[in-house]
């Protein structure tokens, strides 16, 4: 490290949000994947519930969902977001007490969706299922987010804002918007409300929230963390930045029209399915652009491969983005819905993208972060080794089974006798499940496994260690 | 040939810098995979007309003869599409991670990598579900195993830069499995499909 101008105040960034931040992603993603493991478990033994309301399946799926996405991968984004944005704009995070208020905030909001949910207090709606009392605080805290974040890009001091500014920037500002439009509720009582829209306008406002929030929260905020930890970890620049200002706004553009493929062959009216599924189509094109930037980007790197495994997680995290982007509008197209949707093709197509792209991008940036927040070198890049072979071997076995699985339902559930009568009835679908369930268990056992020694790995790395203070480096005078 | 089969599975490192060193022709390789492409097809149509899939323990599904025969050829040339387009792939992304090989040794190279997945493809002569996966599952980890091994070996670069051309090969081969798995449902769906016996 050489000496480096500094801004010439005694102006430090906020790390201490960062660092609460990235330390609760590990947390909650031990949290939300060992309900995921449990409730595995439980398709493939159902009396792993023990009879027990708080431990049904109906209850703990919502549970899991809401801990993977928005605790595990909401944090990481938070501690990300943060972190880049105070980088790439010199300046430090905007208003230290909002910015601590989002942090207690959020983590308000989880710890009540993990006591309501097994209690059954659900609104019904699917990634959504928080009640209006705690809608409301995802709202401010989420009002707070942004103030903060645009607060920081205000106060930049270069003029350029940088390329991961402008996804963390979009999914900040459309996530407000579909939380406020999909959550309009009518309060019946304390724990109790009725959506503000009635039959299938209320379907299409829940998929279209759905939807974008796997295109916004999962892809968009992600593609933030992308453009910013791979060509930091690759030492190199953007193989093209053109290309990602175009996809950016072709993402953005796209995504929003895709949610009706959630309701193919629903009172859904059919132009409107037909449309969800030609814009899913056009999708591809956007989503490989940003696969493309970052995978020549690394490209670049591979020497370091050598010497850096956290590489392996980012290319890796890449490919699946790609194949599951390619496998999301292939699903869409109305013909091949017909057979994949409520199959279980749809959980394998999900988790690819959830355990594939987002997980591993997170779990790259988090051993890129956690490790300069706290001034140390890793405890174990042999361990980090393991964890990515644990990880890649659990999403290989939980996909492959979904897949079959997926299409062995679908084709027992359309085939019919010469005499028009259904040739299976639905529980010898779910019995010939049985054994993908149990492969499909084993694959989650192995990716949590590798969350358990990343965390061992990281306890080591940051236990006894200062928390970090980081002088703001003076810009380029390039800029 | 067979020699070199045996050796890919007892000491695959020396397997393929054998492969490497006898830099073996395009026609050749293009034999091996016609022949070896064969046991899936065959065995998928025996499997499927003689003895039949069972699921869920119900009485097993059988295919009528002709329309076996149908799937088994497009099996067989979709098998070897397959292998071809992955020879295609690694040509065509051997500039990108600094590899400058003819076409004759990626289509070498791609055909040897999926050798256990063509030999596993005799299981299909007895269509039971778990014996399949207890096969199969093996079959398709030795073959990553080998497209990783293979590719620095082959191409004749660093293993490094071979694991990012291996990783981006593999997520080629999942986006082609996943759009011969949307076709054939397609197809399915417009109404060519398979026809069962009572």
């Amino acid at each position: 490290m050489t000496a480096t101008s500094t801004v010439g105040s005694d102006e430090t960034y906020n790390y201490t949000v960062v660092r609460q931040f990235a330390i609760v992603t590990i947390i909650w993603g031990i949290v939300g994947m060992a309900v995921g493991v449990l409730i595995a478990a439980q398709l493939a033994w159902p009396q792993l519930n023990f009879d027990i309301p708080w431990l049904t399946y109906s209850r703990l799926r919502a549970l899991h969902t809401n801990a993977v996405i928005f605790a595990f991968g909401g944090s990481a984004l938070f501690a990300t977001s943060y972190y880049v944005v105070q980088r790439t704009c010199h300046v430090r995070l905007a208003f230290d007490g909002l910015a601590a208020f989002t942090f207690w905030g959020w983590q308000a909001v989880i710890i009540l969706a993990a006591v309501t949910l097994p209690l059954g207090i659900t609104t019904t709606k699917e990634y959504a299922e928080l009640e209006w009392p705690i809608d409301i605080l995802i709202t401010l805290v989420w009002v707070a987010y942004a103030v903060v974040f645009f607060g920081t890009i205000a106060r930049r001091r270069v003029k350029h804002i940088y390329v991961a500014n402008w996804f963390y920037g979009a999914y900040i500002l459309t996530v407000a918007l579909l939380h406020v439009v999909n959550s309009a509720a009518l309060p019946v009582s304390l724990w109790k409300s009725y959506s503000a829209y009635a039959g299938v306008q209320d379907a299409m406002v829940q998929w279209w929230y759905g939807h974008n929030a796997v295109g916004f929260f999962l892809t968009a905020g992600f593609l933030g963390m992308m453009y910013y930890f791979v060509p930091k970890q690759a030492e190199r620049p953007i193989y093209s930045y053109r290309l990602s200002i175009v996809h950016f706004w072709a993402l953005i553009f796209v995504y929003i029209w895709a949610g009706p493929h959630h309701l193919h062959y629903t009172a859904l009216p059919d132009w409107a399915q037909s449309l969800g599924m030609v814009m899913s189509l056009i999708l591809l094109a956007p989503s490989w652009g940003g696969m493309i930037n970052g995978i020549m980007t690394l490209s670049g790197a591979w020497e370091k491969l050598r010497t850096d495994p956290i590489i392996r997680f980012l290319i890796v995290a890449l490919s699946f983005y790609g194949m599951s982007t390619f496998e999301g509008p292939m699903m869409s197209i109305k013909t091949v819905n017909a057979l994949s949707h409520y199959t279980d093709w749809t959980i394998g197509h999900v988790h690819s993208g959830a355990l594939g792209w987002v997980a591993l991008i997170s779990i790259g940036s988090m051993y890129y972060l956690i490790p300069r927040l706290f001034g140390r070198e890793i405890y174990s890049q042999k361990l980090i080794e393991w964890h990515f072979w644990i990880a890649c071997l659990g999403i290989v076995l939980y996909i492959t089974a979904m897949w079959v699985a997926g299409i062995m339902q679908g084709l027992m559930w359309r085939a019919v006798n010469p005499d028009g009568t259904l040739t299976y009835s639905f529980v010898e679908s779910v019995a010939a499940m049985h054994p993908f369930y149990v492969i499909r268990l084993i694959g989650g056992i192995c990716f949590l496994a590798g969350m358990f020694i990343m965390a061992w790995n990281l306890w080591r790395t940051i236990a006894g260690a200062k928390p970090v203070t980081a002088a703001i480096p003076a810009p380029a005078a390039a800029h | 040939m067979l020699r070199i089969i045996w050796q890919l599975f007892t000491r695959p490192v020396e397997a393929w810098h054998t492969i490497h060193d006898r830099d073996i022709s395009a026609g050749h390789a293009l034999a091996q995979v016609l022949i070896l492409a064969a046991i899936p097809a065959v065995s998928g149509y025996i499997g499927t007309t003689q003895f039949g899939w069972q699921v869920g323990g119900s009485v097993p599904v059988r295919l009528t003869t002709d329309s076996a025969l149908l799937i088994a050829i497009i099996y067989y040339v979709v098998i070897i599409a397959a292998v071809y387009s992955v020879a295609w792939m690694i040509r065509w992304m051997g500039q990108t991670y600094g590899a400058d090989q003819p076409f004759r040794r990626c289509l070498v190279l791609a055909a040897f990598i999926p050798v256990p997945l063509f030999l596993a493809g005799l299981m299909q002569l007895y269509p039971l579900l778990w014996l399949n996966l207890i096969v199969g599952i093996p079959a398709v980890t030795y073959t990553v195993f080998l497209l990783y091994i293979g590719i620095p070996i082959m191409m004749e670069i660093s293993e490094e830069r071979g694991f990012l051309f291996a990783s981006a090969v593999l997520a080629f081969g999942l986006i082609g499995l996943v759009g011969v798995l949307a076709a054939s449902v397609i197809l399915w769906g417009i109404g060519i499909g398979p026809a069962f016996t009572l």
